[in-house]
């Protein structure tokens, strides 16, 4: 049977209670009569043969681009740039995608006779990757014959020496990229579109940049403007990388950019039932879900990360493109709408969203407050086209237990903005002018960041700017079932259960609004007219 | 007349020191040494020597290590039993020329007060808490009114004081305000010890009765760049942040929190945890008096930098390594004397007297007991910061005892006036 | 608070310091290449090593790595002292060849160890010579004391397992055989047996901290003679040229190991057998090149182990 596409529900007596996500748990929710449900399509069925769509792909290029065995020579200079572990979510059983890909790139340069190659994870401002993170990405073929010999590398955005500032582009926006990549004969990229918002010219002018160049594009006033993060027609956010991505073309780095889509096939089977619609579960499911659910709210919150964090996806690839950047991306974005696309009518008053236990910057960690705000108003709420799913002035409820507890290897700047940033104000302007320089010139972030496995001291910051285009359009936000003092810091409102917010939203948006809740994981995105 | 009585059973003690250990501070009243007794009010020991009836009288840290057993032997020679505890006192002139007027006794028995002749070298310059003729004199060996079994002290109806001792209180200052007077003046001696260069950044760790003085007296008589205030409880947090604390952190963040002061580095390992900082602050305020606190204080100092002790009575075990590799200077801060400040030289007490009114110090006063309820009043002091509380004291006033009254509700509930968001008002 | 001992037991442990005043010579320490090895081949020590290496070394062996054997009859036809040279990549080759030689053999064997790493320390020289046998030999330059021991053993009828590398692989290939086996073998007039291990790097490799189950397969080769290459006919082969063609019919076993004997056979006609030592290129490209058998982490444990936090 061919996967349905995604679609929207009317809710209404006979309908079942819906599945929140709630963290490392799930809830059901009794939705009013007369809201509406957003469900994403089906997995669409993943490539017959992927190695062979990969090799395929690496000799017919799209764009102005050689086949890729025709660019190896010996003697050249080659860099291989991968997406780190914020991708995909949650990660994929083994053979990973990039390990597919690289494998076949290397057979190809092994047989071009290539010497000099290097591998980087295009992490920008993130955390380092652990041995285990990288094994898994790239397999232990490519890791054993890279790592020991110190030819697997991670993009380091504050060593000097490993940079290059290339120029300013025609609206002076600093361009400064990674040294040995944009000085190799030929920079291979491997990418995985996961979303709308990854791959083109960002997946080099963002992932191989420093703090230097983010800063242009990564502030208020940028995010503001990026209606959405999902549409790079209309992303301020992404003209600015496609600026950067044109000006590094024209400087003379040499980019075949690889870029691949999964299906939604993201859940194991013993969560089949996340991916299914509520009323077409089985007796199995429904018991599935119910031991999962009590347990679940009987394992203390250690233990219940663990099991969630160490859960893999089924994904397959859906497609393969390789060649040049803009041409590659086109096709790229039309096989992702191909799976993820669907069409709502209208918008809303009041939009609701379980929030899940994992976003891009909490892989094998916890999730903090701040990573909670922004996988809920910077990702979520960008989930759309067109125009956003809630109207302006509308409520975003948020259901999730955002506990106050914070990783303290991986994320020790987002402590101290949460301890002492978000206690003085959460206005974004003022958080930009005022505290966002010193962070991120802090000579502890900065060792942290290079040395052990801490996200940039800026992090926090961008975070919180990602929620810009939320909290200008939102009326308010109510997160259910978080810690409260943890929501009021953020200034959010807590409730604590999905009825009392609703109350709560009608102080906003008026008496009997309409609702529609966003049935997301997984990633669908909303075409609203 | 009724009086609190400390007396020399040694096995008492003992007790007291095993259920302090077991159950907390204060958990060993019942079966320490301190009992409620009829006895003879106290001799005048001779011309210059007035009766005083006491109104309120405070409960200290030190008194509660006295009656914990905690107390060091070193105070052993320097203290006379039986005695009468109670060295924060506010009471009334019941004799003499000047009988009806309210008088603050500063405790200290110097050489004025002992009548010794000439005055040791510390009295003549003014430091009367360093005196050195303590023992000596023509009363017995006490280093405090309330520690001398020939003075009494403030927990009774009655002591006796040397004229030198009492500072007459103004009329507009309430009781309440007049028994902070002592602590006050000791937070005031113990902020200047700390010699503060103007822009230099201060810790404060502990935010008891003494803590929240100390961050007072900073803010009045010191010109710190940053000053942190270290607090438990919430009731001192909003105290910490309306004396002048720059920023109040949990003990558990003291590491992290020092850290964003100062801009330092830490010498964590790679769990992540901030303990140890490579540089840290300037100045560092013991205002808590235990092992773990002194620990705390050389985490967070800087090499060169101070650490100053304003209270430790008891004896403890401390890893003195980080003080030598980075050449910290250990200082005590005991009582009072005489203060050298930009005005001039000024008796610690009279500068007290204008902190307390300045920043409306009585607000400390938490609670009220009459002598009768001695155990509660000892335990609800022991345990003041997790009771919402700060400062116990015994009221001995025959008219209007407070602790008839209602509680007092506004101290603790006071609103700030900084921004909203930084109240975390209970849900 | 330190606890004392009482005074006689510390009188009697204590050793006695000596008299700066008398002149102290220079002994020589029984270590290293110096360690006498004689009392392991004593009766006794045989019967332990023997029962050691039947009930604990050889099933430990078995369970671990599975090893099939392949070329056993290549030495049927043998009397008299055998040098078996191996390739190397795992402390765990010593037991696996031990363990695998016929029974006849390994009776009498012994090992040459590097001195430097199992003869450090008096109590790491008594356990391995017992346990597997082993007399010291230097890894680079092999000495007149090493080399007279290997001779006078080899003409008293002992087996020798040497490993001509001196080392283990550090990343998958072979190393250049050295002269040692060759040279013993000139001098004893004993025939050279070549062996392969395959599989035994995903085990234990170099550098590695746990032991890895996984196929082991172990090749004897053709027993060689020096002077037997045809073009040497008349001059002598010297001792370099014949650990070349020792490490030659390694690489022979290699190939047969990886593909099977036929192809092997016919490449080492013409002279394509791959190199022992690996391509000439780039290190990432060596390691690209190796077999699965020969790599750290054999495809079979692909497993994911990322450990959340």
């Amino acid at each position: 049977m061919s996967p349905r596409p995604g679609f929207v529900l009317e809710v209404d007596r006979s309908t079942p209670p819906t599945l929140f996500w709630h963290g490392e748990g799930f809830r059901f929710e009794r939705l009013p009569e007369g809201a509406r449900v957003v469900y994403p399509p089906e997995p669409l069925d993943g490539l017959v043969d992927p190695d062979a769509s990969i090799r395929h792909a690496l000799e017919h290029p799209l764009g102005d681009s050689q086949p890729l065995s025709s660019l190896l020579k010996p003697g050249m200079r080659l860099t291989i740039a991968f997406d780190d572990v914020s991708l995909p979510l949650p990660p994929m059983r083994r053979p990973d995608i990039r390990q597919r890909i690289i494998e076949i790139v290397l057979d190809a340069a092994a047989a071009a006779g290539v010497d000099d190659v290097v591998l980087i994870a295009a992490l920008a401002i993130h955390r380092r990757m652990t041995d285990d993170e990288l094994r898994h990405a790239l397999g232990d073929r490519v890791f054993d014959a890279f790592a020991p010999s110190g030819l697997l590398l991670q993009h380091d955005a504050e060593d000097p020496g490993a940079l290059v500032h290339l120029g300013l582009t025609e609206k002076g926006e600093d361009v400064e990229i990674n040294r040995r990549a944009s000085e190799s004969d030929l920079l291979i990229y491997v990418n995985i579109n996961l979303s709308a918002m990854d791959g083109g010219h960002k997946s080099v002018a963002t992932g191989l940049a420093s703090y230097r160049s983010l800063r242009h594009h990564h502030n208020v006033r940028t995010l503001q403007q990026s209606r959405s993060l999902m549409d790079r027609h209309n992303s301020e956010m992404h003209s600015s990388n496609w600026r950067m991505g044109r000006f590094i073309k024209d400087a003379g780095v040499k980019i075949f950019q690889i870029e691949s889509t999964l299906n939604l096939d993201m859940f194991p089977s013993q969560f089949a039932f996340l991916q299914k619609r509520e009323w077409e579960w089985s007796l199995l499911d429904r018991a599935a879900f119910h031991a999962s659910r009590l347990s679940l709210d009987r394992t203390p919150p250690r233990l219940a990360r663990q099991i969630f964090q160490s859960m893999l996806s089924p994904y397959a690839p859906t497609s393969v493109q390789a060649g040049e950047v803009e041409a590659v991306h086109d096709v790229t974005l039309e096989n992702l709408h191909r799976q993820q696309l669907v069409a709502v009518e209208g918008q809303t008053d009041i939009l609701t969203m379980g929030l899940p236990y994992l976003c891009p910057y909490n892989v094998n960690s916890i999730m903090n407050p701040i990573l909670v705000a922004c996988l809920g108003l910077g990702y979520f709420f960008n989930l759309y086209r067109g125009k956003p799913l809630v109207r302006e002035g509308g409520v975003c409820i948020i259901s999730h237990p955002t506990p106050w507890a914070f990783h303290p290897v991986h994320h020790p700047s987002y402590i101290d903005f949460f301890e002492q940033v978000l206690a003085e104000t959460t206005d974004l302007i003022e958080i930009e002018k005022n505290y966002e320089h010193a962070f991120a010139t802090d000579p502890w972030y900065i060792h942290l960041y290079r040395t052990s496995y801490a996200y940039h001291g800026v992090h926090p910051f961008y975070m919180w700017y990602w929620c810009a285009h939320a909290l200008e359009h939102l009326g308010a936000v109510i997160i259910v079932g978080g810690d409260r003092a943890a929501v009021r810091r953020m200034g959010f409102k807590p409730a604590s259960t999905l009825a009392d917010a609703l109350e709560m939203a009608e102080d906003v948006v008026g008496r009997n609004p309409t609702i529609t809740h966003l049935h997301a994981p997984p990633l669908l995105v909303a075409d609203v007219t | 007349m009724k009086a609190l009585l400390v007396e020399r059973l040694v096995h008492r003690f003992a007790a007291a020191r095993a259920a302090a250990f077991v159950m907390g501070s204060g958990s060993g009243i019942g079966i320490g040494p301190l009992r409620l007794a009829e006895i003879d009010p106290p001799k005048l020991p001779g011309p210059r020597w007035h009766r005083v009836a006491p109104r309120l009288a405070g409960i200290c840290g030190s008194d509660l290590a006295t009656l914990d057993g905690e107390s060091s032997r070193f105070f052993e020679d320097i203290v006379t039993f039986p005695f009468v505890p109670g060295h924060e006192i506010v009471g009334i002139i019941t004799d003499g020329p000047d009988a009806g007027k309210r008088v603050v006794v500063e405790p200290v028995l110097s050489c004025v007060v002992r009548g010794i002749e000439p005055l040791c070298p510390s009295c003549a310059t003014g430091r009367t808490g360093a005196c050195e003729r303590i023992a000596f004199g023509n009363i017995g060996a006490g280093l405090q009114t309330g520690y001398c079994a020939d003075t009494g002290g403030g927990w009774s109806d009655e002591l006796v004081a040397h004229e030198a001792q009492l500072h007459f209180v103004p009329e507009a200052m309430n009781d309440e305000a007049a028994v902070m007077v002592e602590p006050t003046a000791c937070a005031i001696h113990a902020a200047l010890a700390g010699q503060i260069v103007p822009g230099e950044r201060v810790v404060v760790l502990g935010s008891g009765t003494l803590g929240l003085c100390t961050l007072a007296a900073l803010r009045r008589h010191a010109l710190p760049s940053a000053l942190l205030a270290v607090a438990k409880y919430r009731v001192q947090r909003r105290f910490a942040e309306d004396l002048g604390a720059d920023e109040v952190a949990a003990p558990s963040e003291l590491g992290r929190a020092v850290r964003r002061m100062t801009g330092t580095l830490a010498l964590a390992s790679t769990a992540g945890r901030v303990d140890r900082l490579a540089g840290g602050a300037d100045v560092v305020y013991d205002c808590v008096g235990s092992a773990r606190s002194i620990a705390e204080a050389l985490e967070v100092a800087r090499p060169g930098g101070r650490i100053v002790l304003v209270g430790m009575p008891g004896m403890v075990r401390v890893d003195l390594a980080p003080l030598w590799q980075r050449e910290v200077a250990l200082v005590g801060a005991y009582a009072y004397g005489t203060e050298e400040v930009p005005e001039g030289r000024r008796s610690t007490f009279a500068l007290a007297f204008d902190l307390v009114a300045e920043a409306q110090l009585e607000r400390l006063v938490s609670a009220h007991y009459p002598l009768e309820r001695y155990e509660e009043a000892v335990r609800h002091a022991a345990n003041a910061g997790r009771r919402g509380s700060v400062k116990v004291v015994f009221d001995l006033r025959r008219e209007d005892p407070a602790w008839r009254r209602a509680a007092a509700p506004a101290a603790a509930k006071r609103r700030v006036s900084r921004d909203n968001k930084k109240l975390e008002t209970s849900a | 608070m330190s606890v004392r001992l009482p005074r006689i037991v510390d009188d009697v442990l204590s050793r006695p310091t000596w008299p700066g005043t008398l002149p102290r010579p220079l002994e020589r320490r029984n270590l290293g290449v110096d360690y006498d090895t004689a009392w392991t081949r004593e009766p006794w020590a045989r019967f332990l090593r023997r029962a050691f290496v039947d009930n604990v070394t050889r099933p430990f062996v078995t369970a671990l790595t599975s090893p099939r054997v392949f070329g056993r009859e290549h030495l049927d036809p043998l009397e008299g002292p055998v040098i078996f040279a191996a390739n190397h990549s795992s402390h765990l080759d010593t037991s696996i060849v031990v363990s695998c030689l016929p029974d006849r053999f390994r009776r009498r064997t012994v090992v040459a160890a590097a001195a430097d790493y199992f003869f450090d320390r008096p109590w790491k020289a008594a356990l391995w010579s017992l346990a597997l046998g082993t007399i010291p030999m230097e890894r680079n330059k092999v000495s007149r004391q090493s080399a007279d021991l290997a001779a006078s053993l080899l003409t008293d009828g002992w087996n020798l397992v040497i490993f001509p590398e001196g080392g283990r692989s550090r990343d998958g290939w072979g190393q250049e055989f050295r002269g040692g086996a060759a040279y013993l073998a000139k001098r004893c007039n004993a025939p050279v047996v070549p062996i392969h291990l395959r599989g035994v790097r995903p085990v234990f490799p170099k550098g590695g901290r746990a032991l890895r189950r996984g196929k082991v397969e172990v090749r004897f080769g053709n027993p060689l003679r020096p002077g037997d290459a045809a073009a040497q006919a008349d001059r002598e082969e010297d001792a370099r040229h014949f650990a070349a063609r020792i490490e030659e019919s390694v690489a022979l076993l290699a190939d047969e190991a990886e593909s099977d004997w036929w192809s092997a056979r016919k490449r080492a006609a013409t002279g394509r057998t791959p190199p022992f030592r690996g391509p000439a290129a780039s290190s990432w490209r060596r390691a690209w090149a190796l077999p699965s058998s020969a790599r750290r982490t054999s495809s079979a444990r692909s497993k994911s182990s990322a450990k959340p936090w």
